[in-house]
């Protein structure tokens, strides 16, 4: 019976360890899965070398999540076996993309991070770093129909489909690239705009208040360039004052210049009440 | 200028006219091929799931690679025996993909890789049953219209049998091929490793398939554990006895394509490219022999 037989095998790969000589064990694993007597003794006979597939499938996944956060999996040492245990068990892969497996193993694992005094409080935000930059590497960007022409105060703003807007509460940004580095990162509170640049490369904008508020409302509420520069002024607890109009000009003429903005758009939505969210990815 | 009857559209020929040893695409020497000097490979092979849905570096890459190469695809988690049906959104998702590359067929393997909504990441072993024939069969018949082009099955490696089997492997095989239009993706290593693990023939083996249906033909490189059983690595040198095998095979088959994967411990690739030059020289000998069998039989 396929059925019994597949969903025994997904047990061994996702469930709990079973030990090789646990007879216990395998017998409550056959019969919760509803492994036919013929097909049982033959399972039970053979169980130390079925233990590969558990060996080889978890090998992979593990193998995915080393590749898109390595440092946040070295700084998490031992600890990230019981939540990668946990994990699998609660939550196994859902896509055929392994590139999904991260964000999907983020949205389990980083309400716990908070929650336990083992794990630094700076991994939440240097794992959501190392997830991000597999994204925006990776996003699709579909076709614009915007106006490559000068910004109007009184339309949107239209950006890459691959840019996002974060805020981190430690600087892990500025962390070294080394992979088994132990460095903690500055507490301070940052916000970036992540983008790929033309050429494929994910490209890193520390962002001061204004931009911030600013970006976040052109870039996550759609909203007209009249509005978003009251918000990125309301953010910056500034008066929108010729100084911040000249910066504004600058920073969205430089992200033109990088290939991070198209041009206008009208507005995409009714403008929402102040302030308008900032723009995170994952919790 | 003649036009094709309907019995010319009915009977597409099976078997392409792309032969030549090819090399799958790993995202290690990606670089070198796109900006290297041409490679000597007669096709790159990949996986679409590693393209599905994503845009940046690799796809752009991949839309380079294609412009001065042949591209075959091979899929990693079709699940073609699992009792759910292969994901729709997915089967959506790779029909786009295809459309794009154009390969003459695609392929997955014989084996089962999701359960329920679950994906497995990795190719587990079906029952040798008639119950899995014939679902296999029914949706290998299905997946040449869903897909717009020939399928092909490649045989796995299993390590154990999972429970008690009806059928031999080469009887499963015999039975889908028998009740399916299905192409077969011939891995000659698995083949071997199967053989030593199951202690089966390997000769007798590949003699039993439908070796007509065979589109490409697959070689890679196994470790041998501790314990004696052979591991399907695609991490190391591919082993005498399998180049041996895959001669033999060629001399049977004809020409078809022969693809190297190499996955794991992935070297440069200027002894990937020498162990492409070995696969060539091999390829072209068993193919002389196969000329002149052919010629003498005539």
């Amino acid at each position: 019976m396929q059925a019994a037989i597949e969903s025994a095998l997904a047990d061994l790969v996702f469930g709990p360890e079973i030990a090789q000589g646990d007879a216990a064990g395998i017998a409550s694993w056959l019969a919760r899965n509803g492994v036919q007597e013929a097909d049982a003794r033959a399972l039970s006979r053979d169980f130390p070398r079925l233990q590969l597939y558990r060996r080889l499938a978890r090998g992979n996944l593990q193998k995915a999540l080393e590749d898109t956060l390595p440092r946040t999996l070295f700084r998490l040492g031992p600890l990230f076996e019981s939540y990668f245990d946990e994990f699998l068990r609660v939550m196994p892969p859902v896509s055929h993309c392994l590139r999904d497996l991260t964000p999907s193993f983020l949205s389990f694992a980083l309400p716990r991070f908070r929650g336990d005094e083992r794990v630094p409080a700076y991994l939440v935000d240097l794992a959501r770093h190392e997830a991000l930059q597999v994204e925006v590497a990776s996003l699709l960007g579909q076709q614009k129909s915007h106006v490559a022409a000068e910004l109007s105060l009184d339309e949107g703003v239209l950006f890459i489909d691959a840019a996002r807007l974060v805020d981190y509460e430690w600087a892990v940004h500025r962390l070294p690239e080394d992979e088994s580095s132990n460095v903690v990162p500055e507490r301070l509170a940052v916000s970036l705009l992540v983008y790929r640049s033309p050429e494929h490369e994910v490209r890193y904008l520390e962002l001061g208040p204004f931009a911030a508020g600013l970006l976040a409302a052109l870039l996550t509420c759609g909203v007209s360039l009249r509005t978003a520069l009251s918000q990125g002024a309301l953010r910056a607890g500034r008066p929108l004052d010729d100084e911040l109009l000249t910066r504004a000009a600058r920073l969205l003429s430089e992200l033109a210049t990088r290939g991070a903005l198209l041009g206008k758009s009208p507005p995409a939505s009714p403008e929402p009440p102040i302030p308008c969210p900032r723009s995170t990815i994952l919790p | 200028m003649t036009t094709p009857s309907s019995s010319d559209l009915r009977e597409r020929p099976a078997r392409p006219r792309l032969s030549g040893v090819g090399l799958g695409l790993r995202w290690e020497f990606l670089e070198e091929v796109l900006d290297g000097p041409e490679c000597p490979v007669a096709f790159f092979e990949v996986s679409p799931e590693n393209y599905l849905g994503r845009g940046g570096y690799y796809p752009s890459a991949l839309e380079r690679i294609r412009e001065r190469y042949p591209i075959l695809t091979h899929g990693l988690t079709l699940s073609i025996g699992g009792i759910r049906e292969p994901d729709r959104a997915y089967l959506n998702a790779l029909h786009t993909e295809l459309t794009r590359l154009e390969p003459p067929w695609h392929s997955d393997h014989l084996c089962f890789s999701s359960a329920g909504a679950h994906v497995l990441h990795e190719l587990l072993p079906l029952q040798f049953s008639d119950e899995n024939v014939r679902r296999v069969a029914a949706r290998a018949r299905r997946l040449e219209s869903e897909l717009g082009r020939p399928f092909a099955l490649e045989n796995i490696t299993y390590y154990v049998h999972p429970g008690q089997p009806e059928l031999t492997e080469l009887e499963f095989l015999q039975r889908i091929f028998e009740q399916s239009p299905a192409r077969l993706l011939l891995d000659v290593n698995n083949v071997f490793v199967n053989s030593k693990n199951h202690g089966t023939d390997p000769r007798a083996f590949i003699a039993g398939l439908p070796l007509e249906r065979v589109v490409e033909i697959h070689v890679a490189g196994h470790r041998v554990q501790a314990d004696g059983l052979l591991l399907d690595t695609h991490g190391e040198r591919i082993a005498d006895p399998v180049l041996e095998l895959l001669s033999w095979t060629l001399e049977r088959t004809g020409p078809v394509p022969i693809l190297l994967e190499r996955d794991n411990d992935v070297p440069a690739l200027g002894e990937l490219l020498a162990e492409v030059a070995v696969l060539e020289g091999i390829a072209q000998r068993a193919l002389a022999r196969h000329a002149e069998h052919h010629a003498s039989s005539h």
